[in-house]
């Protein structure tokens, strides 16, 4: 292998040669950095191989002769490798995309630049402690000197200020150096861990000063002022270098320094790393200048990979797997993000809706905010679950609190701005930029996927998950991302065809339980795409989204150890956000939906690590095994997680909005579908852990209480909406909370009714989002009042609807009453009473809802503008009459998709069952017969019909207006169509029931957090002299902390 | 298990006594209702006369499909209702078409008639019929609380949700009954059933002084022919259900009879007594008066 030095001769070599040259030949000057920025990438690669493929041992390379402590020693190991890639590749990237400006300056910024990155890789490789102040003085001073190149005028400014402070931590540094030396008698840094610094007289201060120098050029909080007015001002494509690389250099520095500080620094490192992270996201939430963003997350990024260097004595080993998953995330994305940033004209977060001109662009975007939040299946998501999973292992329980607060906070404010770029209007100015430029950001995209598959790999290797990157659905909802460019027919043909046959493959898989969950996510979602026909063009992103949402939905069903649960959780939580997102009002519905979404998976993901205690694989029916006091904590976390996605009262806000707003075919998706991944949650945990206990609080109890209470507010508030699309989704939270109720009975009937409830939800509540979606297409609105008598031009859409609320409502003779059945049988043999009465009162409340919905829309009097409409598109009618088939199909047949169930409950509560003769179905209180009830209320209905029909066989169709109106025609319909606030008593009666209580103590909480961050961040005043005080006030208190315990 | 074609002829002879007693009994309270407030009141056969001559009425519209099938769906409900469940204690003969469900099928299939007929009267367009239709559902969802709770209080008693088994715990003495076994989920029952029976103080939904007559505004002829026979059965069919659970049931006819007229009175008696209340002002008075009642049987059964 070439030795190491190399690349520092590389760079210092070309350097010098730049000088040489006249200013004029700037191109070849050019052509020379490029040259040998490319040689000391090459020459990392060529160490990263030998270390990955060859499996070699880390080299020391010898300056001066002599071995060490008498000179300088470089080391060269995986991490080195790593980091010295990292280093040299953005430099390399950096300069091409800067090429315009590299060469308006000339040989000089050129030479400055590659002494900037040959810094850093100086920083990255010695081990020596002078050397490496000399390294970090190369970095400071070129940095400086790189700010420049920007044409923001306030680029020098903040080039001063952070000199100013580099040279204070300059000065700390060499105090420290000096003490040090004096201490030890050694600069080697691996002599210093030898020799114990921190026991020798003045050791601890003098290693203090190292230490406190060091971190404070990561820019922890509050003396980091300064380096948010340097990402702010600085051009982008240093930016890049100066997050990606500096940051990482300065890292890897860090954790050379607690070498020789040992283990009583690491607390400090994780202290000053977790507090910066939670202060610096906190502090980006409302920024609205997209670099200071980056920098403020860069910042936080930073402190997160600070404070997982001070667990290394819980981590172990598996601090370069967690830290360098962090790490590498973070530089890949903040490098793609600052080069993105150079290629929008505007400083406003808005102004990146530039990119949707530019599809690839998006994709980056939303790849780097991916490895930046953890999700998979990127090295963040990876390092993550281990790391709270060893975390947890150990106890540290604040500590994973207040990393997962961080990271959420850190998805809200990168969420939010993808849905700027999504949703806002594209600004005048169009995005320029060259090949040069695009090709960086490529690099960029392409590592960020090819080290998801490598740290998925790795993970194979040591812990034994399974590579997401190599599952299947994943790569089949991958596949549509090449596939983009097709007609969106053909590319909804291969997802029908292929989530059927992958049911067809796998059916024979799954235990009864699960096979509903797989008829409904697989074949339901075939039917559901049918309505996806209806869309024209090529529908660009609506593809992958929805097959990644699918893909989590069945890897779900299939996990069996709880890694595989949680990957497939977040996969179908992102797939849903980006379908959502797509609608056209939905940029905040969709933000709500992931921070609300993303909030239950960290609970989700808290309670999974506390579960495993420590162990690298955990299956899920090890649940059962788990034993108090740590069970019920364990209960807890996951149910209120699942019930995030089930959104139970109190955490329902984001599910108006984000199914109302869905388009037409996404509503019925992510309502009749999606929802039911937080029942199977639910299920699952019941299924294995059961009743617990927490405080002598029966928790199934209280999950009783919220299904209760889901039901009840969940439907008042259904009949106070003025949209029809917003009814369905109130209505979807009753729904949910019947389905959570029958759970919590916890007994053999109530899950078969909440399995009932789950069928017949995906089949009524999909029926009716697309009924009424197919209606709002028609008229352009989804304001009931304004429709009114479609019935005569829609007839097919009432149909549905008629057959949707009649089973929604429980009334003989459709499937809805076998879950009312089912219900009332179960609650018998149950002990508890009083939630009871709060699920009577939401049963009547469900008619009115409905028959507001089939009333204010297809009856009463049709508007003059709707007089020439047309019946729903085939695509939406066709799904819908399926639908109304199986509705029937199961009203008379329910044992077709329950029996199997029943008798499979009996391994989870034994006896309970019901009892099913011929076409009578019975329990130990009652008994019903589907069929007899289907038919003797047909010949009812049938010969009354008929009679009707010979006594009025006279009967002559009139004109709208031709009504008992006190001799009047009413030519106004709108004035006759009784529908706006159509219960209007209900609401003077029981109104007070359904002030957003929930609304605003969620509004309360983002807006504290806003106005908090708001205040704090104004110390930053941009003041020279208050960022010197913010960096000695850091000192002191670190000192403080540290020294005076 | 093989359908016993009997059953039929059986079921439409029990329809046949009720719907005549229906008629009956309609226009016997009526009559009673007027002769408290001093006034004559109608003759009794007077709904027989309605009926007869709506049927022969010549001129007959329609709105639409949905309006044509309200009637039938109302007057499905009500046959439904009285034919799902036994009328006759210990008789095999009117215990109709029990078989096809328990008392549940019976709650919930109310509902059918009701929801067919808003439907249908939504599609009439007349603004009346709707107002009407969105005042009874908003005034009985509530009302319809204390007697679910009344019912699940009684279900709980005798841990069984059939009623024929229910009646049969109440055999052997008057003192059987629900009524003295468990009196709260009567009395909680009682006052939701004032809140179904269209009589004051809940009767703005049909509000005959100011939405004449309320959700039927547009049927005539033979629809209103139809819910007029509706209206002979649905109270009765209801009243069934009130006698099964709560007053022992009938095993003969005269007793049939007898508390059939008595529960019926119980809703004229309030009626001639109190003033109408307005619909928010009943929903409250459900929850704040009969609702606990039902909780309290609830809790106590």
């Amino acid at each position: 292998m070439v030795n190491a030095i190399y690349i520092i001769v590389a760079a210092l070599g070309a350097a010098f040669l730049l000088g040489l040259l006249k200013s004029e030949k700037r191109g070849t000057a050019y052509v020379i950095t490029l040259f040998a920025l490319s040689v000391m990438t090459w020459i990392s690669a060529g160490w990263v191989w030998a270390f990955v493929m060859e499996r070699a041992a880390p080299v020391d390379f010898l300056t001066g002769g002599t071995s060490p402590p008498f000179s300088i020693n470089f080391r060269m190991g995986l991490p080195e490798a790593v980091l010295t890639l990292l280093a040299s590749l953005t430099g390399l990237l950096s300069a091409l995309y800067m090429k315009d400006v590299l060469c308006a300056l000339g040989q000089r910024a050129m030479a400055v630049l590659l002494v900037a990155v040959m810094a850093l890789t100086g920083i990255i490789l010695t081990r020596d402690l002078f050397n490496l102040f000399v390294f970090f003085e190369l970095a400071i001073i070129s940095t400086a000197g790189l700010m420049l190149l920007s044409e923001d005028a306030r680029a020098l400014a903040a080039g001063f200020k952070y000199l100013i402070v580099s040279q204070m931590l300059s000065v700390f540094f060499l105090i420290g150096i000096i003490f040090a030396y004096h201490a030890t008698g050694t600069l080697n840094i691996d002599g210093m861990a030898t020799a114990s610094l921190g026991l020798k007289a003045g050791g601890a201060i003098a290693f203090f000063f190292l230490f406190i120098a060091v971190v404070a050029e990561l820019k922890p909080f509050p003396a980091n002022g300064w380096g948010l007015d340097i990402y702010e001002s600085a051009h982008p494509g240093f930016a890049a270098i100066f997050s990606a690389a500096t940051s990482s250099a300065v890292i890897y520095a860090v954790d050379k320094l607690l070498l020789i500080g040992g283990a009583e620094w690491l607390p400090m490192a994780t202290g000053i790393g977790v507090i910066t992270f939670l202060a610096a996201n906190l502090f980006a939430l409302p920024q609205t200048n997209d670099r200071r963003l980056l920098g403020y997350s860069s910042i936080a990024q930073t402190g997160l990979i600070l404070a997982v260097l001070g667990q290394r004595d819980i981590l172990g080993d598996n601090v370069l797997y967690i830290a360098g998953g962090l790490l590498l995330s973070h530089a890949i994305a903040k490098a793609g993000l600052n080069w993105i940033s150079g290629l929008v004209a505007g400083r406003e977060l808005p102004d990146w809706a530039a990119l949707r001109s530019r599809p690839i662009l998006v994709f980056a975007f939303v790849t780097f905010i991916a490895m930046l939040s953890g999700l998979p299946p990127f090295p963040g998501f990876y390092a993550k679950w281990e790391m709270v999973r060893i975390l947890a292992g150990e106890g540290r329980i604040a500590l994973i609190g207040l990393i997962l607060l961080g990271l959420l906070i850190e998805a809200g404010y990168l969420f939010r701005w993808f849905g700027y770029i999504i949703k806002r209007e594209v600004p005048a100015q169009s995005v320029r930029c060259s090949p040069f430029q695009i090709s960086a950001i490529f690099v960029a995209l392409a590592s960020g996927w090819a080290l998801g598959f490598v740290w998925g790999e790795l993970s194979n290797q040591y812990f034994g998950h399974d590579n997401l990157l190599l599952a299947i659905p994943v790569v089949f909802a991958l596949t549509f991302l090449l596939l983009d460019w097709l007609p969106a027919w053909v590319k909804n043909s291969i997802a029908i065809v292929g989530l059927s046959l992958f049911f067809y493959l796998t059916f024979s898989d799954y235990d009864p339980l699960r096979m509903i969950f797989a008829i409904i996510f697989l074949i339901g979602g075939a039917v559901i795409l049918l309505a996806s026909y209806d869309s024209k063009g090529r529908r660009i992103g609506f593809y992958p989204a929805t097959m990644l949402m699918f893909a989590g939905l069945i890897l779900l069903i299939r996990a069996t150890d709880t890694f595989g649960f949680f990957a497939a959780w977040e996969l179908l939580t992102i797939g849903s956000y980006f379908l959502i997102l797509r609608g056209k009002h939905s940029e905040p519905h969709a933000l709500s939906y992931i921070i609300f979404s993303l909030g239950g998976a960290f609970l989700i993901l808290a309670g999974f690590a506390l579960a495993a205690q420590g162990a690298p694989l955990f299956n899920i029916d090890a649940l059962a095994q788990l034993t108090q006091p740590l069970a019920p904590w364990v209960f807890l976390l996951l149910a209120i997680g699942f019930m995030t996605k089930t959104a139970a009262i109190g955490l329902h806000i984001w599910l108006p909005g984000a199914h109302s707003e869905a388009e037409t075919d996404v509503s019925p998706m992510v309502s009749g579908i999606l929802l039911k991944a937080g029942l199977f949650g639910l299920i699952v945990l019941l299924m294995t852990m059961g009743k617990q206990q927490l405080y002598g609080v029966e928790l199934t109890y209280v999950m009783l209480w919220i299904g209760a209470l889901s039901a009840l507010l969940g439907n008042l508030m259904a009949i106070f909406q003025e949209d029809a699309k917003r009814l369905l989704a109130y209505s979807s939270i009753g729904q949910m909370g019947y389905a959570l109720f029958g759970l919590a009975l916890m007994n053999h009937l109530g899950w078969l009714m909440a399995l009932m409830f789950v069928i017949n939800h995906y089949i009524y509540k999909s029926m009716l989002f697309l009924s009424a979606g197919g209606v709002a297409k028609r008229t352009g609105t989804r304001d009931m009042y304004r429709m009114g008598g479609l019935i005569t031009l829609m007839p097919l859409s009432f149909i549905a609807t008629l057959i949707g609320i009649i089973a929604v409502s429980g009334v003989p003779p459709l499937s809805g009453f076998g879950g009312r059945w089912i219900f009332y049988n179960a609650i018998i043999s149950s002990e508890y009473r009083l939630p009871m009465v709060i699920i009577f009162l939401a049963g009547p409340i469900a008619f009115l809802y409905l028959f507001r919905l089939i009333h204010t829309i297809f009856l009463g009097q049709l508007k003059d503008e709707y007089r020439k409409i047309k019946e729903a598109p085939f695509w939406f009618i066709l799904p819908q009459m399926i639908y109304v088939a199986l509705l029937l199909a199961f009203a008379v047949a329910p044992g077709v998709a329950l029996r199997r169930v029943d008798t499979y409950l009996n391994q989870i509560f034994p006896g309970g069952g019901l009892q099913w003769t011929g076409t009578e179905i019975s329990s130990a209180y009652g008994y019903w017969n589907p069929v007899a009830i289907m038919i003797i209320i047909a010949v009812i209905f049938g010969t009354l019909f008929a009679w009707l029909l010979f006594v009025n066989r006279k009967a002559q169709k009139v004109k709208q207006f031709n009504i008992v109106y006190a001799a009047e025609r009413p030519y106004r319909p709108e004035t006759t169509h009784f529908a706006w606030n159509f219960f209007a008593p209900y609401r003077k009666a029981l109104g007070f029931l359904v002030q957003p209580f929930a609304t605003r103590f969620w509004d309360g909480v983002t807006n504290t957090l806003h106005t908090a961050a708001d205040i704090s961040r104004r110390l930053y005043n941009g003041n020279g002299q208050s960022y010197a005080f913010h960096l000695l006030s850091f000192v002191v208190i670190a000192y403080l902390m540290r020294m005076g315990a | 298990m093989p359908f016993d074609w009997m059953k039929i002829p059986y079921s439409l002879l029990t329809l046949f006594i009720v719907v005549n007693y229906g008629f009956f009994l309609n226009a016997l309270i009526q009559k009673m209702g007027a002769r408290a407030g001093r006034r004559y009141g109608i003759p009794i056969w007077q709904n027989y006369v309605d009926m007869i001559k709506n049927y022969g009425l010549r001129s007959s519209i329609t709105h639409g499909a949905m309006f044509y099938l309200g009637p039938v769906f109302r007057l499905s409900g009500g046959v439904g209702l009285l034919l799902f469940v036994p009328t006759i204690y210990g008789s095999y003969m009117f215990s109709n078409l029990s078989f096809a469900g328990d008392l549940i099928l019976a709650l919930y299939f109310i509902f059918f008639g009701t929801l067919g007929m808003a439907l249908g009267a939504g599609e009439s367009g007349h603004p009346h019929a709707a107002i009407g239709v969105s005042r009874g559902l908003a005034q009985v969802s509530t009302a319809e609380l204390p007697f679910a709770l009344a019912v699940f209080a009684v279900a709980l008693q005798y841990q069984t949700l059939s009623v024929t088994e229910i009646v049969a715990a109440q055999q052997g003495g008057f003192l059987q009954w629900t009524l003295f076994t468990n009196p709260l989920a009567v009395a909680a029952a009682m006052l939701g059933f004032l809140g179904s029976m269209m009589r004051p103080p809940f009767d703005v939904v049909i509000a005959p002084q100011e939405i004449p007559i309320g959700p039927p505004t547009e049927y005539h002829s033979a629809y209103l022919a139809l819910m007029q026979t509706n209206r002979a059965i649905f109270p009765i069919a209801k009243i069934v259900i009130y006698m099964n659970l709560f007053f022992g049931g009938a095993s003969d006819w005269p007793t049939f009879f007898f508390k059939v007229f008595l529960i019926y009175l119980w809703s004229a008696f309030v009626g001639v007594v109190f003033p109408r209340f307005r619909v928010e002002q009943s929903i409250r008075w459900f929850l704040i008066w009969a609702v606990p009642l039902g909780i309290l049987s609830i809790i106590l059964v």
